[in-house]
């Protein structure tokens, strides 16, 4: 098996011209997200360049881009699928021979958590676990509220919103006189972290990676001490009618690289590429942080990408390929 | 073909050079929220107090005594018992259905945000009214004001105030003190000119022209911008709520991020309900105050 | 004596952006529509000089655009002149300070305005008492003194009424109301009764006639009419386009119009109405004093004429012929007795020409005009009169 998957690269690079027929037109999901639209541009880079395609990026999100992609059979590339929010869709799909998984683009997977600033924890270090926190409860005082304690929640109406605040109830932290603050939007959670980092204050609450958030202000995922327990988290943590929710860290979110089985079929080469394309996630939270900062798109992140971590995807792919968008990067 | 590109192409700005534009202003406008947002959020600090008294002091009154004493003031204001009967009914609907919470909440944030917004926009009308220069400037801040998506203002307010009640209050008046100021200006350039000559012939001072003539002639303009201040508040309840206000913007996001069509449109039709009567008391409030112009 | 309470000296005003520049152009002589062509500025008045003397009733008149509201608004400084001097009762109004102009605006002029500057949102009483309130006085002060003017002007029980609910003529009443409530000693009226129809205009007329003889106050009235200026004014001044074309009394505007502009004004105005007896009757033709019938004889023989009025110690008597003295001749001394002369009404100097025309067109001789003591002032025949309310057409036929 594994000599097979080192012969492959090897075929290719010796078949190189009927490849490169082979792969013609591709399409590719660029979701509307920013880590995802980075790995849509860099696959469409190597894709096109290295590997001859004519690959074209259409603009996706998850839930519709799965679905074309098991009805319809395109998108042929999925580079960031989130594939615990439509698992069953997905499997069903991938049983019946219509998709098929290359591999884990975030290599962690998407990480959720309850999380404290850096610095916070650089002076007490304490306060990187759960009881640290529920100590020094004062610290984090309640924006509205000087007699109580704020933790900031998942925004309304999102999945997360369920989580956390079972896992609120779950850690005691109204008794430990924590309120549940809603921040009403994505805008607003970020922006709290934000304004807490730019004046050192202190800051408790959900978040997730990878986030251009977490790349631009170091964060410390808080220890809850339990350990995940994945079934009493999908039965329970992220069930609205959970009546007793008990301690668990969140489980990873499985973030994969989805194609439809007849690109694979007919690319293995590309496929490959894409087995093995990955990133990790403090990795990525940099590269969001970068494009935040630079306002860049994901065309433009691909860029700097590729240009400055030669040999992260040089190790993606076979060595002429390699020399071929290093070609193509020296001619932008 | 270098000569000939700009008449294809739009000669735009260096990429490199418009995003140190932004960098800097982006960095600027940290500096300025690291350096003087602490001052700022002190600044606030006596207001917060009162929102968060006024919020309990809602949500903490037993249901009964707020439905009476928002009775009696509709009554009060409106002298009309039908008016009064249909807030009787419609406050018992909104707790029928579960939305008493929220309800209060968005009543209180929106009460102070209208009482502040008459406070700040009926002196800045004034001063507008009072001289061409001020107005030729403030004309175009409230073209920005208004027509400013709010989300664009949003992100700096959240940058130096954090989210929740302050910044919220800031965005919504940002939105909904417009109409005040405008027709507060409106309504004095409006008063009839041989009044004011007669009030100055008789040596009337500047102080006495304003109190005595100015304002009461240009109250029902002024109310009609009091009334759409109310208005546009209360449609700037749902974008609030998204940077962490309590009341019934919340569910009105949850039900768009989830598809949640009934609960959208029961705490839409609270918000309207609201609307309605606010606007219903103040009109009903104007009109009866000046029968005689 | 006249006294001279208020006066105007070379008052010049320019609307424009900077009319101080502009003035060098105007006292250069340059015209109106030059100036306004060359930078701008329209002159709105030029050289104005008056003096208005104590308890008259000043009016000045014009058309509309001749700059008479503009003038009366320097009275109390509604407008600032651009150049001149204004002088109430010695002081330089020119010189006051913001404070010291209020105060004098408060105790010094109260102002009519032709639309009535009711305030909407106070009631009658609250609007005639303004001027107190304004000044500082207490409510039940100002209460008091409002609702005695509003009675006085006819208006009272409409207190608590609001102006809305009152028609033009009562709110002009209210109007008068609350410029005599603060007891000021100059009345400014500016075109006060020209929004009134007729007959309610004539009336206020007559009401502010009336009110005159008692408080005597100096009042500038404003108006566009002539008819109404003449009925009112003791000296009238006629403006056109910003200039003073004529002061004068009445009847020097009437019967000597200074140019062609006043004469047009004059042509239209109905006469009999605007003149008294006084200034249009001619010297007595014949007067007989004497005790006996040949005295009175030889008097008559005199005369021109063939008749005489009879006047003895007691005043005039009536009118004596010539035949009737020569029936009774044969005795020549034989007293004067109502007899011999016959009755013919006197008409009063101070009367309408109006009102005599009927009298004096019946008689078959000149009327004799005699004041309250009796004594012979002059007489007026139909020929005067004829000649009198024909005057403007001859003048129109005459420029054909």
């Amino acid at each position: 098996m594994k000599s097979f998957l080192i012969a492959v690269p090897l075929l290719i690079a010796s078949t190189f011209v009927q490849a490169d027929n082979t792969c013609g037109k591709v399409t590719i999901a660029d979701m509307n997200w920013s880590s995802a639209s980075l790995i849509a541009n860099v696959d469409r880079f190597i894709l096109e360049h290295g590997y001859g395609c004519d690959a074209e990026l259409v603009p996706g999100d998850t839930m519709p881009t799965g679905t074309a992609m098991i009805e319809k059979g395109e998108p042929d590339i999925a580079p960031e699928m989130w594939s615990n929010a439509m698992k069953d869709a997905l499997d069903k799909g991938v049983a019946e021979k219509r998709l098929r998984f290359a591999g884990k683009s975030l290599s962690d997977g998407g990480e959720e958590g309850f999380w404290v600033p850096q610095y916070m924890v650089d002076k007490d270090p304490s306060l990187a676990t759960i009881e640290g926190i529920i100590k020094n409860a004062a610290l984090f005082t309640h924006p509205e509220d000087p007699e109580r304690s704020g933790f900031y929640g998942c925004p309304a109406g999102w999945n997360c919103q369920i989580s956390s605040g079972n896992l609120y109830k779950a850690l005691n932290l109204e008794e430990a006189g924590f309120d549940l603050i809603d921040p009403g939007s994505g805008a607003g959670l970020s922006g709290s972290i934000a304004k807490a980092y730019e004046r050192k204050e202190a800051w408790f609450g959900y978040y997730w990676a990878p986030t251009a958030v977490l790349g631009k202000y170091k964060m410390v995922k808080v220890d809850f001490g339990s350990g995940i327990d994945k079934d009493e988290f999908t039965s329970c943590t992220s069930a609205e009618n959970c009546l007793e929710p008990k301690v668990t860290m969140y489980p990873p979110s499985l973030v994969q690289t989805l194609t439809t089985e007849k690109f694979a079929a007919a690319s293995p080469a590309v496929f490959d590429y894409l087995s093995k394309r990955s990133f990790k996630n403090s990795q990525m939270n940099e590269l969001l942080a970068w494009m935040e900062d630079n306002q860049a798109t994901g065309d433009i992140a691909m860029e700097y990408y590729l240009v400055n971590n030669k040999d992260d995807w040089m190790q993606w792919v076979p060595a002429e390929v390699a020399a071929k968008v290093e070609a193509a990067l020296d001619n932008l | 073909m270098a000569e000939s590109s700009w008449l294809k192409e739009f000669p735009e700005m260096d990429r490199v050079d418009l995003l140190a534009i932004r960098k800097g202003l982006d960095s600027a406008y940290r500096e300025f929220s690291r350096e003087y947002g602490e001052v700022i959020e002190s600044f606030f600090d006596p207001l917060l107090t009162f929102l968060v008294w006024f919020e309990k002091l809602l949500l903490t009154t037993p249901w009964w005594i707020v439905i009476i004493t928002l009775t009696a003031l509709v009554y009060l204001a409106s002298r009309s018992w039908k008016l009064s009967l249909s807030v009787v009914l419609s406050f018992l609907a909104i707790g029928y259905f579960g939305m008493w919470e929220h309800t209060m909440e968005t009543l209180s944030i929106i009460t102070v945000c209208t009482l502040l917004a008459i406070a700040l926009g009926i002196p800045i009308g004034i001063v507008m009214a009072r001289s061409d220069r001020a107005r030729s400037v403030i004309t175009p801040l409230l073209d920005i004001m208004q027509t400013m998506p709010a989300f664009v203002y949003l992100i700096p307010v959240v940058m130096l105030l954090g989210i929740g009640k302050i910044p919220g209050v800031i965005a919504v008046i940002i939105y909904a003190i417009p109409p005040v100021i405008r027709l507060t200006n409106l309504g004095i350039r409006l008063v009839d000119s041989e009044v004011m000559e007669a009030a100055t012939a008789y040596g009337a001072s500047s102080t006495q022209r304003l109190f005595g003539v100015q304002i009461p002639l240009a109250m029902p303009t002024i109310m009609a911008g009091i009334n759409q201040t109310i208005m546009m508040a209360l449609s700037m309840v749902v974008i609030a709520s998204m940077i962490g206000v309590k009341g019934l913007g919340q569910p009105v996001l949850k039900s768009i991020t989830n598809q949640y069509f009934t609960l959208g449109l029961f705490n839409g039709l609270a918000i309207v309900a609201l609307a309605i009567i606010f606007d219903r008391v103040s009109q009903a409030y104007a009109k009866r105050t000046q029968r005689h112009m | 004596m006249p006294e001279p309470l208020i006066q105007i000296e070379g008052l010049y005003k320019l609307f424009g952006k900077n009319p101080k520049s502009v003035m060098s152009m105007v006292h250069e002589g340059r015209s109106k529509d030059d100036i306004l062509a060359e930078t701008g500025h329209t002159l709105g008045l030029k050289d104005i000089n008056l003096t208005i003397n104590k308890g008259e009733i000043f009016v000045i008149m014009g058309l509309s655009g001749s700059g008479k509201s503009t003038l009366i608004r320097h009275f109390n400084r509604l407008i600032d002149p651009t150049e001149g001097v204004i002088r109430v009762d010695n002081i330089d109004v020119m010189k006051l300070s913001p404070k010291e102009l209020e105060e004098f605006r408060r105790y010094k002029m109260s102002m009519v305005f032709q639309r009535f500057g009711l305030m909407p949102h106070r009631t009658v009483l609250e609007n005639v008492g303004y001027g107190l309130a304004v000044q500082g006085q207490s409510k039940a002060a100002w209460t008091a003194k409002a609702t005695e003017w509003l009675e006085t002007v006819g208006l009272a029980g409409y207190e608590a009424q609001y102006p809305s609910q009152l028609s033009g003529g009562q709110q002009q009443r209210v109007g008068l109301a609350r410029a005599l409530c603060t007891d000021a000693e100059i009345l400014l009226m500016d075109e006060a009764f020209s929004a009134l129809d007729p007959l309610i205009r004539s009336e206020m007329q007559d009401q502010l006639i009336e009110l005159q003889g008692k408080l005597h106050k100096t009042i500038i009235f404003i108006t566009h009419d002539l008819d109404e200026a003449l009925r009112l004014g003791d000296r009238i001044a006629i403006l056109k386009d910003g200039e003073m074309v004529q002061q004068g009394t009445p009847e020097d505007i009437l019967l000597n119009p200074a140019d062609d502009y006043v004469e047009a004004f004059v042509k239209d105005v109905n006469r009999a109405r605007a003149l008294t007896v006084e200034t249009v009757m001619k010297p007595p033709s014949g007067r007989i004093t004497a005790d006996t019938i040949a005295e009175a004889l030889v008097q008559m023989k005199a005369l021109k004429g063939n008749h005489g009025y009879y006047v003895n110690d007691d005043g005039y008597q009536g009118i004596v012929t010539l035949d009737a003295l020569e029936a009774c001749s044969d005795d020549g001394s034989q007293q004067m007795s109502a007899d011999i002369w016959q009755e013919l009404p006197a008409i009063s100097p101070d009367a309408m020409l109006e009102s005599v025309i009927p009298e004096t067109l019946e008689a078959d001789y000149p009327l004799p005009v005699v004041d309250e003591e009796g004594n012979l002032k002059g007489e007026l025949s139909r020929h005067n009169i004829a000649e009198i309310l024909g005057g403007a057409e001859k003048h129109v036929e005459e420029k054909i």
